[in-house]
């Protein structure tokens, strides 16, 4: 289609002037570019608020998050400068580079830097330390730095690397169908993800070795062989790259395969790094902002020791680093038998300083002959207390440390990672079965006798829900979202579950087990060796489970659930979290404020946001200079005549204003505006007068001071854009109001019609002086506000979105004096909202004044 | 709003296409599908679409590619980029390119639908229907 504008511009350049009709709908299309540049604007903004409600929530997100609305974002953003540049005949050219510029950056900070995973193949634990973790994974490096620069003893054996593991798949051409399978899945369908899990480990196990990987790790194995034992048994363990970190646990996840002979290695090898696609740890990884691209899996592959007692170490108690014992969990045979929950255990706490004595020692009773375990002697304890202390002196914080002592009473260590920091908080090991605080116990007299008691807290906390009991893995598909797991043996396998239980029951295991860890981690409550639970707790029954006391209560226990700690941000910290905030760095900050500035220009623009605002304050311009620029006079802003202290300027697109209506003025009187929605937005506006800005606390105050210095807006003295015009853009049925009063920006749109799918209002909401905390409870209580006036209402960080359609223009009406009146009276409030008090008091004052408004038709004389 | 124009859908994955003619179809919507850019192209000379659903990775001619062939020949006719990886760099270089809108997989049929609708709407104006 040609483009008018060319041909206004042409015809203005000392041709003809185009008839009334043909500049009307120049006018039009004008309007048109100008309404899908504020779509673009609003879905520009609500991406921005989604990507920084995700920082803030917690709630687990991926790369195809970040990627997907950081795609979104830039397509949007250039929607608003082709249309910005359309409605200015091409004036904004100069956008594009800088909108270029930044997207160039963002789409760098997505790709990420990959992992170097380079280098041999295969490397002897005699050559590895902590400085190889990109190539033998963390626990490989950690191990390695034990036996290497610690001096402590460590099975010998190899590690298969990064680079070995990525040729694997290389070779075998599985990436990109590894990918195609990965893609788009749900997992909340688990169903799915345990179809999709199978199918792709299936493609590992069956890939062919690398003959030269092949030959390479037997050749190692063989350096294993001795005389008295020429072909021995070796345990292959996972060793991740990003596994074991401090904030991570990744605790059980991934696969450990024990007893291993020469000809099963190779096949071993395989399914192990096939592990990294095991359902539990795609959902942990997806969980705890893990790219699957940068997850690559390294295989050690250590001797067996004959174990006769093993265990677990925490050199200090997980809640508190300034325990002076190392708690100590051991059970006789291998570790493996403590971390999978299913070996009764013995639990030392030892004195970190020497000689190491046993300050507690709690025996659980033998699985077959009921007798007390006995598993250490003194000068074992002992032993692996000067380990604990010893590795945490050499890392520098907590450990937790698998180990055993064979049969000539030899201490190997199996592994040795940071101890996890607890989630929300953790069992207190000085009361291992600590009830609720003191405080909490006085209101325990009016707590209901508990169901069920016992067992060990495994991680603190309260919650509720109906019980489901999992036996198998047809079970796990069947879980509701909510529910109480509950198991006979805590195996690291049901940890894919803990994103949808509320709380863990099982009736063996302890604070030891993978899955105790992967809970304190999660911030879901458990109890472990809970016995007789099974039989106790009926299934589907409703309980409250307060983990901290290892009691069950029978229905749902308000007193206790108000106890309840808030989830912990499992996102933070995490390698997509840390990308999603790199990226927002280019996309958020709001650099260009002040429209009357030099600097506001598109040079200036240093992010996404700088663009929007500049494309949305130009764009304004544009529109309402229209008419001034085609001497098109009947359609140029007129400046609205009330007594008010902001300016107001009005623009008819058609039949807005009366007929006998000078197109020639400047200005306009209200008697002159027959727009029906405008007229009801202005009821609303003028019904109560403003009260003026509110007292602020010395807080709120300090909060706007600290704001100010980021953004020069905000700072009264200097002259700024909140000062700058409003505008109605009307026509009899419709009406577009853009404000900016004080320091926020909303936008009132309508448009009435008596057929009520064309019906609509909408209210869009943004920003203020306070701190985030304070703009977040402003538009908290302008939500509340909203729904109770039947608003559809969506918020999103400091940004609300309201709707009402498809009803009837009465209705309508009534809608826009509400916002009408919002719009007005929510000026500033942002400054006061630190204090519930005030919250309240704002909420009843704002209900009761809209009752009045609304009962009385012809409006509220002030 | 009922739809009356025409869809054609363009992706190399065929389950994928056939299963959103069917939903286009349920709500009465003209469609077509095109298992590549060369076939698409065949189609466009053959008859009138409307709107083009164009996935971004495909085999030979990419979707990006197919865009720039398309809004020479056919520059009435939108197309909304269709894309199961999202990128920053195709994203931009498809509205470069002329493309109406973008559309992220899996799809969000309302999102999708409602594009279509002003997609064909801009046709329809521009073709003076």
């Amino acid at each position: 289609m040609p483009f008018l504008f060319d041909r206004i511009r042409s015809l203005f350049r000392g041709t003809p002037r185009l008839t009334p009709a043909e500049l009307q709908a120049a006018f039009r299309d004008h309007y048109k570019e100008f309404r899908a540049l504020l779509t673009a604007n609003n879905n520009a903004l609500e991406l921005m608020a989604e990507m920084e409600e995700a920082l803030s929530v917690g709630h687990p997100f991926g790369m195809s998050f970040v990627r997907g609305h950081c795609t979104a974002l830039s397509v949007n953003i250039y929607k608003m400068t082709h249309h910005l540049t359309r409605m200015a005949d091409g004036k904004y050219a100069g956008l594009e580079q800088p909108f270029l510029h930044i997207s160039r950056e963002i789409e760098q900070i997505i790709a990420g830097r990959p992992v170097n995973v380079e280098g041999a193949a295969v490397l002897s634990m005699a050559d590895v330390d902590a400085g190889m973790v990109d190539q033998v994974g963390e626990k490989m490096a950690n191990l390695g730095e034990v036996r290497n620069r610690v001096g402590l003893r460590v099975p010998d054996g190899f590690v298969i690397t990064a680079a070995a593991s990525r040729n694997l798949i290389k070779v075998n051409e599985l990436q990109a169908e590894i990918n195609r399978r990965l893609k788009g899945l749900a997992l909340d369908n688990l169903e799915e993800l345990y179809s999709v899990s199978a199918g792709v480990q299936s493609l590992i196990t069956n890939a062919s070795l690398p003959e030269e990987l092949e030959e390479e790790i037997l050749a190692h194995y063989q350096q294993l062989a001795t005389e008295e034992d020429p072909d021995p048994l070796v345990a292959l363990r996972s060793s991740a790259l990003g596994e074991d970190s401090s904030n991570v646990s990744f605790a059980g996840q991934y696969r450990t395969q024990l007893n291993v002979d020469r000809e099963s290695v190779g096949q071993v090898y395989k399914e192990i790094v096939a592990g990294k696609y095991k359902s539990q740890a795609i959902v942990y990884r997806k969980q705890r902002g893990f790219r699957s691209q940068d997850v690559h899996m390294c295989v050690g592959c250590l001797r067996m020791v004959d174990a006769v007692v093993s265990g677990v170490l925490y050199s200090r108690a997980p809640d508190d680093p300034r325990s002076t014992f190392v708690i100590i969990q051991a059970a006789p045979g291998l570790a493996s038998n403590v971390v999978d929950g299913s070996a009764a255990t013995e639990q030392f706490l030892v004195s970190r300083a020497v000689p190491h004595s046993i300050l507690d020692q709690k025996s659980a009773a033998e699985k077959d002959s009921g007798d007390a375990l006995q598993t250490l002697t003194a000068a074992q304890a002992a032993e692996l207390a000067d380990v604990g202390v010893r590795l945490e002196e050499h890392f520098g914080s907590a450990q937790d440390i698998e180990w055993s002592f064979d049969q000539a009473g030899l201490c190997y260590i199996l592994q040795s990672r940071p101890l996890g920091r607890a989630a929300s908080d953790t069992p207190s090991f000085d009361e291992p079965s600590a009830p609720l605080a003191q405080d909490q116990s006085q209101e325990e007299a009016e707590l209901p006798t508990p169901i069920h008691t016992g067992g060990v807290c495994a991680s603190r906390g309260v919650a509720c829900g109906p019980v489901f009991t999992v036996r198998s893995s047809l079970d796990l598909l069947r879980f509701p979202k909510g529910a109480v797991l509950l198991v006979e043996t805590p195996y690291p396998d049901w940890a894919s579950l803990l994103d949808r239980a509320s709380a863990v029951i099982s009736e063996t295991g302890q604070m030891a087990a993978h899955l105790a860890t992967v809970a304190r981690e999660f911030g879901v409550p458990a109890i472990f060796g809970m016995k007789q639970a099974l039989t106790t707790l009926e299934n589907h029954s409703l309980i409250t489970v307060d983990a901290t006391a290892c009691k069950v209560y029978e229905g749902r226990i308000e007193p206790l659930l108000a106890l309840a700690f808030s989830k912990p941000n499992l996102m933070a910290g995490s390698p997509v979290y840390k990308i999603l905030v790199e990226a927002l760095q280019h996309i958020t900050p709001l650099n260009l404020t002040d429209p009357a500035s030099p600097f506001f220009n598109p040079q200036s623009c240093q992010t996404l946001h700088d663009i929007t605002r500049f494309c949305h304050e130009k764009a304004m311009v544009e529109m309402f200079t229209f008419g001034e620029r085609y001497g098109f006079d009947d359609k140029a802003a007129k400046q609205l005549v009330v007594d008010a202290p902001s300016q107001w300027w009005v623009i008819d697109l058609d039949n807005g204003f009366r007929p006998d209506f000078d197109p020639e003025a400047r200005y306009v009187d209200l008697s002159h505006i027959v727009s029906v929605p405008m007229l009801a937005i202005w009821q609303g506006m003028t019904a109560f007068p403003w009260a003026g800005p509110p007292p602020v606390s010395l807080r709120g105050f300090g909060s706007i001071i600290f704001q100010s210095t980021r953004n020069t807006n905000i700072d009264p003295a200097v002259r700024s854009s909140l000062t700058a015009k409003n505008y109605f853009l009307i026509s009899k049925n419709f009406c577009n109001l853009s404000v900016r009063l004080g320091y926020h920006f909303a936008m009132v749109e309508a448009y009435l019609s008596d057929l009520l799918t064309e019906s609509y209002v909408s209210f869009t909401f943004k920003g203020g002086a306070a701190d985030d905390q304070r703009k977040a409870a402003r538009i908290q209580l302008l939500a509340d506000v909203l729904a109770h006036f039947a608003f559809r209402v969506e918020r999103k960080g400091d940004a609300l979105t309201a709707r009402v359609e498809k009803r009837s223009v009465e209705f309508l009406m009534e809608r826009l004096k509400v916002l009408g009146y919002l719009t007005v009276h929510a000026r500033q409030i942002d400054m006061v909202m630190g204090n519930q008090h005030s919250i309240r008091q704002y909420q009843e004052k704002f209900l009761t004044e809209i009752t009045t408004l609304l009962e009385k038709p012809e409006g509220v004389t002030p | 709003m009922q739809i009356t124009s025409r869809v054609l859908i363009v992706d190399d994955e065929a389950e994928f296409s056939e299963t959103l003619a069917k939903i286009f179809k349920r709500r009465e919507i003209d469609v077509d599908t095109a298992n590549g850019c060369l076939m698409a192209i065949e189609k466009l000379k053959a008859s009138e679409f409307d709107v083009i659903i164009m996935d971004v990775s495909m085999p030979g001619i990419d979707g990006i590619q197919c865009l720039g062939m398309v809004k020479q020949q056919w520059p009435e006719t939108e197309v909304i980029i269709l894309t199961g990886h999202a990128s920053v760099t195709s994203g931009i270089q498809g509205m470069q390119g002329g493309a109406f809108d973008y559309c992220l997989k899996p799809i969000d049929f309302g999102e999708l639908l409602e594009k279509i609708e002003l997609a064909c709407e801009k046709v329809q104006i521009n073709r003076g229907r």
